[in-house]
């Protein structure tokens, strides 16, 4: 008796649970989405891990969607990821900003390039963007990708300039292909410079950690170990885990150059701000408005947008007065600019 | 003797229950604080869950949580707290994807092979830390934390491209390459609308099928939940403790080894460094909730994904979708809390009652009474 | 001290009802009762644990209300737990101001008292010596001179001879005779009848939760006092006979174990341990406790590895063997502790009647569990030893100890078993169930069971055993005859002041030890 107890139980429960699972079964989230209307111009963006307030690589994408909003006047939305997740939800969340009638979709990060592809084939009148990846391509998708590694050289120029101990140190976030394109870029730079400096490399965490991203801490426990091994420049690329690099560095009297956005501009960090000598800009924002504004115009990217130093798409920040100062340093930094501009170096992208 | 067990259903239910009104309330408590709408969030989560992906999406995602709980629960049945589910899944979908990728085998066998590289190399993992627990007395908590650490260095490792990795041109993702499509799981597409359910979902179901089994029907369980129960005694009845120990974390390490083959062979296709992380501390979550239980462990595996998928519309509403973490935070501590309380109460009760029916009569005939009638 | 009409209800269950006791001052009092009648209840509501919920205490003429043991004390009582609530590690005199600080402070003044109590009542504890250092008996002292010192003139001792040997039992009621002498009261509650017999003023018997009777120790013999106790007439001894057969069942020879102890010091737990059990042979091992009999145990059932020496059951070689087999070979277990090592206190009755023998049926087939069958022979063995359970389905937790017991019991007896281990079969297990698992006991010899059996209950050793042995510090030091040895003898020799063999009972009290083997049953 007590057996057959259970299983009808169990049974029971099961039962129920189909139940409700079919009866509100029938549609999909985006076809109520698709009820939205196209009076409106309508943008969004996708977030890669870490989200909005990540002070960096998301923050300058939502920066991009803002400049839209105010000089295109369009209505733009945004969408966060969850940890741990697989394809299928990124499929889904893009599909429902494409069937919301959003137009451009971006994908922030290159973890969208399974998901944008798919995606992409199911909504032609849609032009997608993704940002640090062009390997999926279709003619809706504008693979929007920067070149790290040539404004990471000119940091390494001016850090091979600018050092006294011949030593200088790399941090990188997350030990990544895109954030080695950094490292290559800055100790080329360097060796190009001045062969018997020596460079300090060092990754605070490892995929799927992202930590080395996000935890400041971590930035600055690295830097005091660089800066124990004499180096008196830090270039940290590691998004919000770099602002402790330029703690560290500033309260040691030593020189940090920052990354992604002119930090010597940031809030966050006005109290270190003379012991940042420049930062290596990534124009995100930048790229996402050209995106929307494109599409505005009718006239939508499509295959790879790349941002270099001759587009400045990536350059070296010069709002710090000492570093405009230095006029050796600048006319390296400026000659070797050129260069690359001209092709006469080729930057590696892996170190 | 059906009336014990009516009780003992309630009493089941009443912990569970009791945890999700008490982590409802405390959430809903922490909205009105911040001076959100209290109730708002939950309509949009259920408004969600009714559209037919999403739901796809939450079994879906069920499917990987239940493989993860049930490796946890299978540790927690014996005592052990297998925190190092995580990176055993991780490292094994790693190397399984490497060897599906690369091995040249038609595709059943190329899944079969994949599949038990993974059970192999997720056993491997946490058989390290059951060794150093049964030789050195190490704490597998410590060990198991110590082997997430460095399974991650050891998978990013592994897949730079001058190892075993593959970078495709264009892209700043670091893949294991891609298996060719005759190794990919059928799922159950449920329309173009709604996606298609992973077919190892199925297998994740025929797992709790087989722990079910195993634990419930076979000595080996019996002496595994024993030891669980209590150590002391399940050694004295003839269990190899050092043993027992061993075997669980194998087996709690194999289980983890497929928690990462749903995605593996139903979606990506390759392991990349973006591949879902941190499931095993869900699965943990999970089997507390579940209690261990094969039937519990599916439900609160369903719960679980329905909170994650769920509130991913949230922040599209101007809510942020943390209270979906908050709720899961909540939950846990109010699962142990509830727990403890819900379990004390029964076993009290349990002894009251057994006091009141031997007092009214309602023992067993034993021998003495039967030869006295 | 009256008790009247005192009436306790827990939700579902009447605890105790219609309690009428009367103590006069400067006696001893005992209340005895089966486990379960209700004593502890009862003993709570003395001391403020527990509120009853009808009925008055009054005391000294006065009604008293207890809404804590604080209370209790205030008004001059104490209590003696069974188990001791004493800090190892700090002296005497710090565990007795524990908590009673304000009284006489912490310095000489407090140890000028602990003096004063100790020598008024003949207590002979030291007040700086280490707890961890003290034996049970000088321990309970200790307990006893904690409740003095903060003033109680009423002290209720818990089954306070549960852990001592005769002399020390001795001993102690030469302290509470001190004590009555003094105008103190004791409440003694007890369930060893012939203790209570010799030490009593007055008795009054517990059962079912009531009072139903009272008894007056001198006219009194054990044997009615169990019968109120247990409210029928008990089964009557069994003649000896003796089953013991010449065919080795057993045979360990030159057993060595040894341990670390914290310090790193390598100790000889075990040393040199040499016997045979016969086939329907009982041997009996006294032992003061932590002398290795839970060691030997612990090695012949596989639990420990030995250092030396051979275990051979049946002519089988089972020295280094693992636990199953040596179970699946024919070795019952009845532990010492059975919460720790005989059950599995959440799981229902028949999954613990599965534990320990999961490979054999009817428990399993094939490696595969057989609930089904599993589940009707727990019926069958909750009918046969008459585990008193509304069903198998119930944890173990839920029985009282005396019906966990009958199950391990019957469980162990399921598996024609060719050597059961008996440890402390009857421990904390009420007169009913007592007598039932002797009997069981005796049938099983007679059927050529062998059987090594380690007591602390000396009547019970005297009473089973065919061949007794007396452990001390790890060895077999002595050996008795149990148609001649006396309690007092085998106690002495328990303390290591005997050795060899024991033959110094006078011819005259041996038929009598003979012909009534234990007043045992009867308790």
């Amino acid at each position: 008796m007590r057996r057959i107890t259970r299983i009808v139980t169990v049974g029971a429960t099961t039962a129920a649970l189909a139940l409700t699972a079919t009866a509100c079964g029938n549609k999909s989230s985006s076809d109520t989405a698709s009820s939205g209307d196209s009076a409106g111009a309508k943008a969004a963006i996708a977030y890669d891990v870490g989200g909005r307030g990540d002070q960096s690589f998301n923050d300058a994408a939502f920066a991009g969607l803002e400049k839209a909003q105010k000089d295109l006047k369009i209505k733009g939305s945004a969408a966060e990821p969850s940890d741990g997740e697989a394809d299928a939800d990124k499929i889904q969340r893009l599909t429902e900003l494409a069937r919301a009638g959003n137009n451009p979709v971006i994908g922030v990060g290159f973890a969208y390039a399974p998901a944008i592809k798919k995606v992409a084939a199911k909504f032609p009148k849609t032009t997608f963007g993704i940002i640090d990846d062009a390997s999926v391509t279709d003619k809706n998708i504008a693979n929007l990708v920067f070149n790290e590694e040539q404004g990471s050289y000119l940091a390494g120029v001016a850090a091979a300039k600018v050092s006294k101990s011949k030593t200088v140190g790399f941090i990188g976030g997350v030990e990544t292909p895109l954030i080695k394109k950094f490292e290559a870029g800055f100790e080329q730079g360097v060796t190009d410079t001045d062969p018997k400096v020596k460079v300090l490399s060092q990754y605070l965490t490892q995929p799927p950690n992202f930590d080395g991203f996000s935890k400041p801490d971590l930035g600055k426990a690295a830097a005091q170990g660089q800066l124990d091994k004499k180096a008196d420049v830090i270039y940290a690329a590691a998004g919000l885990a770099g602002s402790g690099s330029i703690e560290a560095a500033a309260k040691a009297g030593k020189w940090a150059i920052g990354v992604d956005s002119d930090q010597y501009n940031q809030k966050g960090l006005a109290t270190y701000k003379d012991s940042i000598l420049t930062s290596v800009t990534k124009d995100v924002a930048d790229s996402v408005f050209n995106l929307i504004k494109s599409v505005q115009d009718g006239k939508p990217q499509s295959g790879e947008i790349r941002y270099g130093l001759d587009k400045d798409g990536v350059g070296l920040a010069d709002s710090n007065p000492a570093f405009t100062k230095m006029t050796d340093v600048i006319g390296a930094v400026d000659k070797a600019k050129q260069e690359i501009i001209d092709g006469k170096i080729t930057v590696k992208t892996t170190p | 003797m059906k009336k014990f067990d009516k009780d003992r259903l309630i009493l089941g239910l009443a912990g569970p229950a009791l945890a999700l009104v008490v982590a409802v309330a405390l959430t809903s408590l922490v909205l009105l604080v911040s001076g959100r709408d209290p109730i708002e969030p939950y309509q949009i989560m259920f408004d969600s869950a009714s559209y037919v992906d999403v739901q796809v999406l939450i079994i879906n995602q069920a499917g990987t949580y239940y493989l993860a709980a049930l490796a946890v629960a299978v540790g927690f049945r014996m005592n052990l707290f297998n925190i190092g589910v995580d990176g055993q899944y991780r490292l094994a979908a790693m190397v399984a994807a490497l060897v599906g990728a690369n091995v040249g085998l038609p595709g059943p066998l190329r899944i079969a092979l994949i599949v038990l590289v993974a059970m192999l190399v997720g056993a491997l993992w946490s058989g390290i830390a059951g060794i150093l627990k049964t030789s050195r007395g190490v704490s597998e908590v410590v060990s198991t934390i110590m082997l997430n650490a460095i399974a991650t260095s050891l998978v990013a490792w592994l897949i730079l491209p001058k190892n075993f990795g593959v970078q495709p041109a264009g892209s700043n993702n670091l893949t294991t390459g891609d298996i060719p499509e005759s190794a990919w799981f059928p799922g159950l597409s449920l329309g173009p609308e709604a996606g298609e359910i992973y077919g190892f979902t199925f297998v994740a179901v025929a797992c709790g099928v087989i722990y079910w089994f195993v634990l419930g029907r076979t000595r080996f369980g019996f002496d595994l939940r024993a030891t669980g129960a209590s150590e002391s005694a399940a050694q004295a009845s003839g269990v190899d403790a050092k043993k027992m120990v061993l075997t669980s974390m194998l087996l709690s390490g194999a289980v983890a080894g497929l928690v990462g083959m749903p995605t593996l062979l139903g979606d990506t296709h390759t392991y990349s460094i973006d591949f879902p992380a941190g499931i095993g501390f869900m699965g943990i979550t999970i089997a507390l909730l579940g209690r261990n239980n094969p039937v519990g462990i599916a439900l609160s595996a369903l719960l679980m994904a329905f909170l994650v998928k769920s509130s991913a519309s949230l922040d599209q509403h101007g809510y942020e979708k943390e209270i979906a973490d908050i709720m899961q935070g909540l939950i846990v501590i109010s699962v142990v809390v509830s727990y403890e309380l819900v379990r004390r109460y029964g076993l009290r009760r349990q002894q009251q009652k057994v006091g009141e029916e031997l007092a009214a009569g309602g023992a067993l005939k034993t021998e003495k009474e039967e030869a006295a009638l | 001290m009256e008790l009247r009409g005192i009436t306790k209800r827990f939700p579902g269950v009447v605890a105790n009802h219609d309690i009428d006791i009367t103590i006069h001052k400067g006696t001893v009092h005992a209340l005895v009762g089966e486990n379960g009648a209700g004593k502890s209840t009862l003993m709570k509501i003395l001391y403020g644990m527990q509120k009853p919920d009808e009925g008055t205490i009054t005391v000294d003429g006065a009604e008293a209300h207890f809404a804590s043991p604080a209370d209790a004390i205030a008004r001059g009582i104490g209590m003696v737990h069974q188990h001791f609530m004493l800090a190892d590690n700090f002296t005497v005199l710090e565990n007795v101001v524990l908590g009673g600080e304000q009284l006489y402070g912490i310095g000489s003044k407090a140890r000028k008292k602990i003096k004063e109590i100790s020598d008024a009542y003949g207590l002979g504890v030291r007040p700086d010596a280490l707890v961890e250092d003290l034996g049970v008996a000088d321990r309970q002292r200790v307990e006893i001179l904690k409740v003095l010192y903060r003033g109680a003139r009423i002290l209720i001792l818990d089954e306070p001879t549960a852990v001592l040997v005769p002399q020390e039992v001795e001993a102690l009621f030469d302290n509470l005779r001190e004590l009555k002498a003094e105008g103190l009261t004791v409440i003694f509650i007890s369930h060893k009848l012939g203790e209570v017999l010799s030490v009593a003023d007055d008795i009054t018997v517990i059962r079912r939760g009531t009072t139903v009777g009272t008894a007056d120790p001198a006219h009194t013999t054990p044997k009615q006092l169990a019968e109120l106790m247990v409210g029928s007439e008990l089964p009557s001894p069994e003649t000896r006979e003796s089953t013991v057969t010449d065919r080795p069942t057993l045979t360990v020879d030159e057993l060595r174990l040894t341990a670390t102890d914290p310090d790193g010091v390598v100790r000889e737990v075990l040393d040199g341990i040499t016997f045979t059990i016969h086939q329907g042979e009982v041997l009996g091992i006294a032992g003061v406790e932590g002398n290795g009999q839970t060691e030997l145990i612990e090695a012949l059932i596989g639990m420990r590895d030995p250092d030396g020496g051979t275990i051979t059951l049946d002519g089988a070689d089972l020295s280094h063997a693992p636990t199953r087999k040596r179970r699946e070979a024919g070795i019952g277990y009845i532990p010492e502790d059975r919460h720790r090592h005989g059950l599995l206190l959440e799981a229902p009755l028949w999954e613990n009647r599965i534990l320990g023998h999961v490979t054999e049926r009817p428990n399993s087939r094939r490696g595969l569990l057989d609930p089904r069958a599993a589940r009707t022979d727990t019926v069958r063995i909750v009918r046969e030893y008459d585990v008193r359970t509304p069903g198998i389905e119930v944890t173990a937790a839920s029985l009282s100890g005396g019906n966990q017991q009958k199950l391990i019991v019957g469980r162990e007896m399921s598996h024609s078993p060719k050597l059961l281990i008996a440890a402390h079969p009857t421990r904390g297990v009420d007169v009913g169930a007592q007598a039932q698992i002797w009997d069981q006991i005796r049938e099983a010899r007679r059927e050529g069971l062998a059987v090594l059996l380690i007591s602390a209950d000396l009547d019970e050793l005297i009473g089973l055993s065919d061949t007794l042995r007396v452990m001390y510090r790890g060895r077999l030091v002595a050996d008795a005859d149990p148609a001649t040895i006396t309690p007092e003898e085998l106690g002495s020799a328990m303390t290591g002041a005997a050795t060899g063999h024991l033959d110094a009972a006078p011819a005259a009290d041996a038929p009598d030890a003979a012909e009534a083997p234990p007043e045992d049953d009867a308790r």
